[in-house]
């Protein structure tokens, strides 16, 4: 896809996100897109039906979307448990059925993504590539993600349509203490950054910039915005 | 093409000697090649699949070949299937060692993910991310009883992605998310989780390949050993590895065996 400075243009005074999830990081970003003059609309109700009708029944009127933010996880999956204390609900509660959702509100939000020539972001925590302790639910849930993110990327191309993930630290889906543990087993060392990203002020922009024509090129990447913590292969 | 150089498959005699194994989907493709490698290599085997006219051919044969092994009816979308089979493994052959889980259902023709039938999404979900929860809680009592071993059956698409299958690639790489937290959360119980990403001939490659015909002279060409691997010779061997003390400081890893056609590691 060429970059065309009208669409550009235009699309810059009206674009149209989408947020899903509650709480952080989907507060922060939306704060985040908000300020930089997005229209920003938010899906962050656990008892939604999640299935392949979910956006165009909670906006009926919609036309299109330039951006979809995927940062769904339940209250119950940032719950830290051995995998051995789980029950079969647990399991459908914390990993298949939020995996599930996320796979549905692609394919809900995929003929409006088509036609913006829009972008779909996923966030995951670190917990996704690295493994967490505690977390292996969401960890399953998230890394599916991650991937679907480069599957939908080369899938969806033809569309125009760009898909990218961002790995966070696990404090932007964590509560503090044990999001202080999962940093811990990751790395020797502090992020280099001396502190972990403000989701707001520094992860919102860098999802503004994924739907901009200056990343055209940048199809089904996989980002690490956590300070440096955790540096992949 | 003309034919590849192909080393011999290597000995594994008696590195699972006195271990018990299960293999989920060993009625036929990978499952069954490593079901032979591990039995080759000195395991008892139980060979778990859903037909028994699959899975019961297989575990007569590597018992005509002089191993041990044992057929059991799983279905690893049920949950007292799995434990069956868990519960069969310590009744005939006294203990539990390996779990490998590799049964995993077909993911269908290629198409976009907004055209994939609700039937095919539930059965992918239900094969991996609920099995390897299943089998993972199932197996790991015995498993942390003497240094066992979980090995899950992913696949490149769930470490690069794919195009063509994209519902696979996502369900490959939920499972690596599991193994990894499995193997930091296991690790100090001297539980050991891997995964294997294989490119091999298996009846779904056999069905893809004569569908598009073209297609096994592209896989070969954009791999550097120029073949599709062997389940037996070149995929059963490295789940011995990573079954046996030859891999015990390993965890958490995900192998591409592969030929070479993912490089991204």
């Amino acid at each position: 896809m060429v970059p065309d400075p009208q669409r550009r243009l235009a699309g810059m005074a009206r674009r149209t996100a989408l947020i899903v999830g509650a709480d952080d990081p989907a507060d922060s970003i939306t704060s985040g897109l908000a300020a930089a003059g997005w229209v920003v609309l938010r899906l962050d109700d656990d008892d939604l039906a999640w299935d392949d009708h979910t956006v165009a029944t909670a906006f009926p009127d919609l036309d299109g979307l330039d951006l979809v933010v995927h940062a769904r996880y339940p209250a119950a999956s940032r719950q830290r448990d051995a995998l051995m204390e789980l029950t079969d609900d647990d399991w459908r509660i914390r990993a298949d059925e939020p995996f599930e959702a996320t796979i549905r509100l692609a394919r809900s939000a995929h003929p409006y993504l088509a036609a913006s020539a829009g972008t779909i972001v996923f966030l995951v925590p670190l917990m996704a590539s690295a493994g967490g302790e505690g977390f292996a639910p969401m960890a399953t849930a998230a890394e599916g993600a991650r991937l679907l993110a480069k599957s939908l990327a080369k899938t969806w191309g033809d569309d125009h349509i760009r898909a990218h993930a961002i790995t966070l630290d696990p404090s932007a889906f964590l509560a503090p203490g044990e999001a202080a543990g999962m940093a811990e087993a990751n790395s020797l060392h502090d992020p280099p950054l001396g502190r972990v990203p403000d989701l707001s002020t520094e992860v919102a922009p860098i999802v503004n910039a994924l739907t901009t024509d200056d990343f055209t090129s940048l199809l089904g990447a996989s980002l690490v915005v956590d300070g440096g913590l955790w540096m992949p292969g | 093409m003309s034919a590849t150089p192909t080393p011999p498959s290597p000995p594994v005699a008696g590195l699972l000697e006195g271990r018990v194994a299960i293999i989920t989907g060993a009625g036929q493709g990978v499952g069954e090649g490593i079901a032979d490698s591990m039995a080759q290599a000195g395991a008892s085997v139980i060979i778990a699949a859903r037909r028994a006219e699959t899975g019961e051919p297989v575990a007569e044969r590597i018992r005509d070949e002089g191993g041990n092994a044992a057929f059991v009816k799983c279905d690893v979308t049920v949950r007292a299937d799995v434990d069956n089979a868990v519960e069969t493994a310590i009744e005939r052959f006294g203990r539990l060692d390996v779990m490998v889980h590799n049964a995993v259902s077909p993911p269908g023709v290629p198409r976009p993910l907004q055209e994939i039938d609700d039937q095919t999404i539930a059965l992918q979900i239900g094969t991996s991310t609920t099995a390897s929860f299943y089998c993972a809680q199932a197996a790991f009592p015995h498993l942390k009883n003497d240094y066992g071993s979980l090995i899950l059956l992913t696949s490149p698409a769930g470490i690069e992605g794919s195009g063509n299958l994209p519902l696979y690639g996502a369900i490959k790489g939920a499972q690596r998310g599991l193994l990894k937290s499995l193997a930091r959360e296991w690790g100090p119980e001297g539980v050991r989780v891997n995964a294997i990403a294989p490119v091999a001939w298996t009846p779904a490659m056999d069905v893809a390949t004569t569908a598009n015909p073209t297609l096994e002279a592209r896989l070969r060409g954009r791999t550097p050993l120029q073949r599709i691997g062997d389940p037996t010779a070149d995929i059963g061997p490295v789940a011995v590895f990573l079954a046996s003390p030859l891999s015990r400081h390993m965890t958490g890893q995900t192998l591409a065996v592969d030929g070479g056609r993912y490089l991204g590691l």
